[in-house]
């Protein structure tokens, strides 16, 4: 217990960043922009441009905000370089560019012949109002690229300064007067930064006078429009979720308890599952002051889109963990569910292109938070109980692979527990769904009406209640009840990312999006492989008795 | 209590077959809606198809045998009776809701008052008028032709008196095109095809009028063009008018400026070409035609997009004519007119509603609407506030904001209501109620008691 306390505050001491001199990035990010719908650091601003355009947040080590700053300041530093990420081969090929490379020059592009002739055949297809097809996703990607390029260059697209008498605030193109000096002395530091510093590779540091002039600045913004600039404190705690990533964190804190759960499986010895439990709990603390973070800066419940429901759904899952481990004393539980959040966490991080992280503005519907809170958020906890079954199976399978009759007493108790999930998510995934349903009937009056998400979430109840059915009489036993929590859990890939991002149809298409599709039935193909396998070793043993 | 084959009614067996097949049906109702991009033709295909329905029976049919099997019932059976009960009174508030129910929308633009909601259900109708005053509805009939098709062999007959109307073809999805084509017919109005072009703009349409308007126009952003009977007043844009009187072969211009003065007239011919003298636009015409027709004709198409409507075709004394959803086509006959028409049904409400204002906000900066609402007057109570989430009740019915629709001009205009009459949301509500009462239950009793009694009920 001591060795894993002591564990902790090491980890916790290597996080807190040591008092240093602002970087050149920490210096620009501080700035309020206003896009896409709202107020945000210069910081978020910058990450989420280079994500579109370069498709990654930093570009050769340096930082967004860098990046974008200096693209603004001397484009033509930046137009031949390969920066607009490009993977579509049928796009490539219809542009006569080379197939193997990942990433063009912005000078390559714009003078390309074909772009405005696939730009026009995109603008036929968004006039007819037809779903794009993949080719069309990428052309139209490629022309938001092009765009936000050639916005950024010019400045218009970076909009800081508020206007007294309208909703649109003045791009850096506009800038006159008081706050276009202002600026001026923020551009002269940051090119002095560059210019004058010791040593150009590595992180650049920020003069004095850098950091001072964009405080000079958002004082005169501020004047022009106090009430309509951005709440100091939100942009301090978003450019600290930014940089602190409490959920990566989490994630690493998690995976030491898993590694130690694991060894405690082989070992037996007991200050690693204590140790293990400290790490469960930093995770769930870690990950709960994130979400509290994101909360109060979107002002909505972290559910509204894929990439928080990857984040809600381990931490359900890990709680759920924890309370079963308490009341039942099956210790596989809390494995089960450090894998599953491990998993989700890695997840999260690794794939910013589909599990979008960035904060956006909520269509109208969505905006009645009490409902969105309720429905979704007692789904997703259905969506956990099974994720954490799942996860149980998995184990359950390897020890019936591994050894039947030495694991007996486990498989007793692992069987218990995905009984017990299964039962809390049929519960709260039905719960949920009817909530769904009273929530549509009060917004559009209906309360039934086959909308492919509803639809899914009463295929996967009736999934897990065949189930729970057949275990009643005994034809679903503790093998079969294991390999049903695995194959179940396809039905709720389908209804959690499947309608969304596969299947695109019905009335909950501001959760839609694109990508991933290989990975994710790769996910549910091998874990049907792995249950065919288990099942088929298991079946030849109990044939042949030896 | 159940003896013999029958209590393979109350079995287990039963139960998960149908749970399962329930799955199975749903899951491919999604994929249809996926594959024709449409929820309703999910909905007639599949969710209210007769599989369905068998399925959905079976299971009550299981339900009811499963619970009187258990007769009679102990402290122990609370959860599965409520579950069960529950899961029938939902059952059966649905069909209440299909049965009696009204889901409907109403679209009117700000200043109107609207009184019809349309539904999804569509009807075929023939009005006769002889005299074109009175209006006669001579045949009127709910129709599905998504699940049954009218074809050439099996046709949609309707009998106006002696004679007979057939629907010969429908598409669900299609494109409507049309051409337009000379006529010898002196009743048909006048065609005009032009082209407004300069070094950034190339815009060529056409103008057909017909005999019982007196103007036929388009806007094209630069100018707008208006086909025209006799000179019209202009109206504050740039404007140019084509002036030809009916069944004239000549056409005259004017061209006007936005401060409503004369910028050019004269007389003007098939390819001549007039200098407009704004931007360098050229405006040109193509064809004239002193007699036109439209020929209306569909492309089928697989999938819904918002530019397909369904159509079909009928035949009339030898003539074929293709009429889309929401239209219809008029037959002059010796001594009457039909009106055909194929539509959405519309129910009249009782009372009338004015939509007085109508109101977007968007996100800072940008066009993306935050939310959207409308003030409409209702008969007794005054100005109410409609808004997402935020429906208005009235009479048994209750107005949602569902969406709204832009003018050219991109302003928020035309409110689009959702109107609902539920007669079975009391049983829905109480059924949900009793589904997740039982649920929860569940984890007070024993799964050991469940073992008990369903063992008791089927002995072996």
């Amino acid at each position: 217990m001591i060795k894993a306390l002591f564990s902790v505050v090491i980890l916790l001491l290597t996080l807190s960043p040591a008092v240093q001199a602002e970087t050149l990035s920490q210096a620009l990010d501080k700035i309020p922009v206003q896009d896409a719908g709202r107020v945000k650091p210069f910081g978020t601003f910058a990450r989420e441009t280079l994500q579109l355009i370069y498709g990654r947040q930093d570009f050769e080590g340096k930082s967004a905000s860098e990046v974008i700053f200096t693209w603004m300041l001397i484009p033509d530093q930046w137009l031949n370089m390969p920066l607009v990420e490009l993977r579509h081969g049928g796009l490539k090929e219809a542009l006569k560019i080379s197939s193997t490379e990942k990433r063009f020059s912005p000078q390559s592009l714009l003078t390309n012949e074909r772009i405005p002739l696939v730009i026009q055949e995109l603008s036929t297809i968004r006039n007819r109002q037809e779903k794009l097809n993949p080719y069309f996703q990428a052309v139209s990607r490629l022309e938001n690229q092009l765009a936000m390029f050639q916005a950024v260059r010019a400045g218009m697209a970076i909009r800081i300064l508020p206007v007294q008498d309208s909703d649109t605030w003045k791009g850096v193109n506009e800038l006159e007067g008081e706050p276009q000096a202002a600026f001026a002395k923020v551009t002269k530091a940051f090119v002095d930064s560059i210019a004058l510093a010791d040593n150009k590779s590595g992180t650049l540091k920020a003069r004095p006078e850098l950091t001072a002039a964009v405080q000079e600045f958002v004082e005169v913004a501020r004047q022009q429009a106090p009430e309509k600039y951005a709440e100091d404190g939100k942009i301090k705690w978003e450019l600290h979720l930014n940089s602190f990533h409490p959920f990566k964190v989490a994630a690493y804190a998690y995976l030491i308890g898993l590694i130690l759960l694991i060894s405690f499986q082989v070992s037996g010895r007991s200050w690693t599952y204590s140790s293990a439990y400290v790490f469960l709990i930093v995770g769930i603390l870690l990950q709960a002051y994130g979400m509290g973070i994101r909360v109060y800066l979107t002002g909505r419940p972290p559910v509204s889109n894929m990439y928080e429901t990857v984040i809600w759904v381990p931490w359900a899952c890990v709680l759920f963990g924890v309370m079963m481990e308490r009341l039942q004393g099956n210790r596989l539980v809390l494995m089960a569910a450090a894998g599953v959040a491990v998993f989700c966490l890695i997840l999260a991080d690794m794939a910013p292109t589909v599990l979008d992280a960035s904060i956006h503005p909520l269509e109208p519907v969505l905006r009645s938070t009490f409902w969105l809170t309720t429905h979704v958020l007692i789904i997703l906890l259905g969506y956990s109980a099974f994720f954490l079954a799942l996860a149980l199976g998995d184990v359950l399978l390897y020890m019936y692979l591994k050894d039947e009759q030495k694991y007996a007493q486990q498989i007793q108790q692992g069987s218990n527990s995905i009984y017990r999930s299964l039962q809390i998510g049929v519960v709260l995934l039905t719960a949920g769904t009817i909530l769904g349903g009273v929530w549509a009937d009060y917004s559009w009056g209906r309360f039934w009406g086959w909308d492919p998400k509803e639809t899914w979430a009463l295929i996967c109840i009736l999934g897990y209640l065949a189930l729970l059915h057949g275990r009643l009489v005994g034809w679903v036993k503790n093998f079969e009840l294991a390999a049903g929590s695995v194959i179940a859990f396809s039905l709720v890939v389908m209804a959690w990312y499947g309608v969304n991002f596969a299947l695109g149809a019905g009335l909950h298409t501001y959760g839609f999006g694109a990508g991933g599709v290989e990975y994710v039935s790769g996910f549910v193909i091998a874990h049907i492989l792995y249950v065919a396998y288990v099942s088929t070793v298991r079946y030849g043993r109990l044939k042949k008795p030896n | 209590m159940i003896r013999g084959r029958w209590r393979f009614f109350a079995s287990l067996k039963l139960a998960v077959f149908t749970i399962v097949a329930l799955g199975v049906i749903s899951a491919v109702g999604t994929f249809t809606e996926a594959r024709f991009n449409d929820a309703m033709v999910a909905q007639r295909l599949v969710y209210h198809s007769v599989w369905m329905y068998l399925i959905l029976g079976s299971l009550i049919v299981n339900l009811v045998a499963v619970m009187i099997d258990r007769w009679p019932w102990r402290q122990h059976h609370t959860a599965f009776i409520s579950a069960h009960i529950g899961i029938i009174i939902l059952l059966f508030g649905s069909w209440v809701t299909k049965q009696y129910g009204i889901d409907g929308s109403m679209a009117f633009e700000i200043g109107e008052t609207g009184k019809h909601v349309t539904v999804n259900e569509r009807e075929f109708s023939v009005i006769a008028s002889l005299d074109g005053t009175t209006f006669n509805t001579i045949f009127d009939d709910q129709v599905e032709f998504l699940v049954n098709s009218p074809t050439e062999k099996k046709p949609y007959v309707v009998n106006l008196g002696s004679e007979r109307l057939e629907v010969i073809d429908y598409y669900h999805f299609a494109f409507r095109e049309t051409e337009i084509r000379p006529s010898d017919v002196e009743g048909d109005g006048p065609a005009v095809r032009f082209q407004l072009e300069n070094p950034n703009v190339n815009m060529t349409e056409w103008l057909r009028r017909d005999r019982t308007k007196a103007e036929a126009q388009v806007n094209l952003g630069p100018a707008r063009v208006v086909f025209a009977r006799s000179e019209p007043q202009p109206t504050g844009m740039n404007e140019i008018f084509l002036i030809v009187p009916d069944g004239a072969k000549k056409m005259t211009y004017v061209i006007f400026n936005k401060d409503r003065t004369v910028r050019k007239r004269g007389t003007v011919k098939e390819s001549d070409t007039i200098e407009t003298g704004w931007m360098g636009l050229k405006f040109r015409i193509l064809r004239f035609l002193p007699h036109a027709r439209e020929n209306v004709s569909y492309v089928k198409t697989q999938a819904a997009t918002p530019a397909a409507s369904s159509a079909l075709k009928f035949r009339f004394r030898d003539k074929e004519y293709w009429l889309g959803l929401n239209s219809a086509q008029r037959l002059y006959l010796e001594d009457k007119v039909y009106f055909i028409s194929y539509g959405n049904r519309r129910i009249e409400l009782s009372f009338p509603l004015k939509l007085n204002k109508f109101t977007v906000g968007t996100y800072q900066g940008t066009m993306k609407a935050a939310s959207y609402e409308s003030e409409v007057d209702v008969p007794g109570r005054g100005n109410v506030l409609i808004s997402m989430n935020e429906p208005l009740y009235h009479e048994g019915f209750t107005f949602y904001q569902a969406s709204f629709e832009r003018n050219e001009k991109g302003e928020a205009v035309v409110s689009v209501l959702s109107v609902n009459h539920d007669p079975g949301r009391w049983l829905k509500y109480l059924g949900s109620l009793l589904i997740v009462l039982g649920s929860i239950l569940l984890f007070y009793f024993r799964r050991v008691r469940f073992l008990d009694l369903l063992t008791k009920g089927n002995p072996k």
